[in-house]
């Protein structure tokens, strides 16, 4: 490592284990640790939140160990719905009627009279024949795309797909290929180049890290030239995206067109779990063949009844997501008119690209927490080495005040250093 | 090592790597994307390569390089 500064390494440096005892981490990757930046980047993670995850929480902080009222631009909790008092109100009535745990696999002994409910429930809100529910949003994605693929196939992803869907195919052991991201005609090039084996294309509805939408109208057209389908990952577009909140394929108009969708309980839902959307016997077939379907046990029957209550509230009306986008627009404008660089974002996720410096990245994140905003940093390899980014995660739970509160902070530690800095 | 051999060590790598790929298909000069290999199979191949060449280059370093005569490149950069 003496070539280079340790922050100039990453976590994508030591996946490989060198080290003879197994129980044990490479040699290198521990002294990099031990690193004085590498240790206060490690010290961002894991933080201790002493509250609910809403727009202001108590934090104790790993950098300094104080406890402090922070906003929170960090949870995924986009609608305030996992402390929504009716949706808080269903899981306890559940928890009182079923107790705590499903007790088993869902195949087995952990499908409740809840679980058939809110399938068909999730189904017909999607428009599709049928849906089956999993512990976890990374367990379906893998599950189901580990159901659907085998040996001989191809995965056809956006390379900006999560972790997830490329853990599922290397599970399927189909052969995992990418495409540069929303770009219709790399894609065009991989279907030419794989279209004599069974395909199938995986994008986002909207991308983790960049907060952007699938291009999904040119996707399609380039998918239906090759007769080749679609699995849509709406995990940050549910409930948000679309006259009626079914999700970017809505926004679209083009639902039809997505084979699979899939979705996930633990954002805009508030709750935690997956689920996947299809035909009828496509699912049926997943059941038998999905590993984390299969082996996991079933959703906990108050979550189930949380998320259903999450579902009912967020489609009786619009007024979250009304609530949610009117707030995207004001912290939109607010971080424009500092001439920050937002990058392609069409959502409730915003990004802050503040470029290469790793080090700059974490002081900046470190003198956010200090003023009161928890801000979480985005480092290679997540994101690109040269985008280094603060990542937005807009909830419908903030106030204006909130927000411009938060403005403020990001315009001392962020917006004035890197204008400096320019 | 001149940086022709350690292209040739990475196509090498490549080749074993890949199930269906011959090491004739692997072009140094056209991007392994389209070469089908993906990010994981280029972390694992990565690995390989710089463990026998005794070198540690950060992967941030190489994440804009598509080819593999450009990894060779950078590659010979850190060789003795």
């Amino acid at each position: 490592m003496s070539d280079f500064d340790p922050t100039d390494f990453s976590l994508a440096d030591f996946q490989w284990n060198d080290n003879p005892d197994v129980l044990s981490p490479p040699e290198d990757f521990q002294e990099w640790k031990k690193s004085p930046g590498i240790q206060t980047a490690f010290a961002l993670f894991e933080q201790e939140l002493q509250g609910p995850p809403g727009a202001r929480v108590r934090m104790r902080s790993n950098v300094d160990g104080e406890t402090r009222e922070v906003i929170n631009l960090t949870s995924y909790n986009y609608l305030g719905l996992s402390t929504h008092p009716e949706v808080v109100q269903a899981a306890k009535d559940a928890a009182d009627t079923y107790g705590l745990s499903a007790s088993g696999s869902a195949m087995l002994s952990g499908t409740f009279d809840l679980h058939n409910e809110f399938a068909q429930k999730l189904a017909d809100f999607k428009q599709k024949e049928a849906a089956m529910l999993f512990s976890s949003g990374l367990g379906g994605n893998m599950g189901a795309i580990q159901g659907m693929l085998q040996k001989g196939d191809v995965l056809v992803i956006d390379d900006k797909c999560h972790k997830s869907v490329v853990d599922g195919g290397t599970l399927s052991r189909a052969k995992v290929v990418s495409f540069k991201h929303n770009d219709h005609e790399s894609l065009d090039r991989q279907l030419d180049e794989h279209g004599d084996k069974r395909c199938l294309v995986v994008v986002e509805g909207v991308y983790s890290m960049d907060g952007d939408t699938a291009n999904l109208p040119e996707i399609v057209d380039v998918c239906n030239a090759h007769d080749v389908p679609i699995y849509l990952d709406e995990a940050h577009s549910t409930l948000m995206f679309g006259e009626n909140g079914r999700g970017v394929g809505e926004y679209y108009g083009l639902e039809d067109e997505v084979g699979v969708s899939f979705g996930t309980l633990s954002k805009s839902f508030g709750g935690v779990g997956g689920f996947v959307c299809a035909n009828k016997p496509l699912v049926e077939y997943m059941k038998s063949y999905a590993s984390p379907f299969q082996f996991s046990c079933a959703l906990p029957p108050p979550i189930v009844a949380g998320m259903m209550k999450s579902l009912e509230v967020a489609t009786r009306d619009s007024s979250l997501r009304d609530e949610l986008w009117d707030n995207v627009r004001y912290f939109k404008n607010n971080l424009d008119a500092m001439n920050l660089d937002l990058g392609e974002t069409e959502s409730q996720i915003i990004p802050i690209i503040i470029g290469s410096s790793g080090e700059m990245l974490y002081s900046m994140a470190v003198q956010a927490q200090h003023q009161g905003l928890f801000i979480q940093p985005v480092d290679f390899p997540a994101v690109d080495a040269s985008e280094r980014r603060f990542r937005i995660s807009v909830s419908a739970e903030l106030t204006k005040d909130d927000i411009d509160e938060a403005c403020n902070i990001i315009e001392d530690v962020i917006a004035k250093p890197l204008k400096a800095a320019s | 090592m001149t940086k022709d051999e350690i292209a040739d060590m990475i196509t090498n790598e490549l080749a074993n790597h890949l199930d269906d790929v011959d090491k004739e298909d692997l072009d140094p000069d056209i991007s392994m994307r389209d070469l089908g290999v993906n990010s994981l199979d280029l972390i694992e191949v990565v690995q390989a390569v710089m463990r026998e060449l005794d070198i540690k280059i950060p992967r941030s370093k190489l994440a804009d390089i598509e080819t593999i005569n450009g990894l060779a490149e950078k590659f010979a950069e850190h060789v003795d």
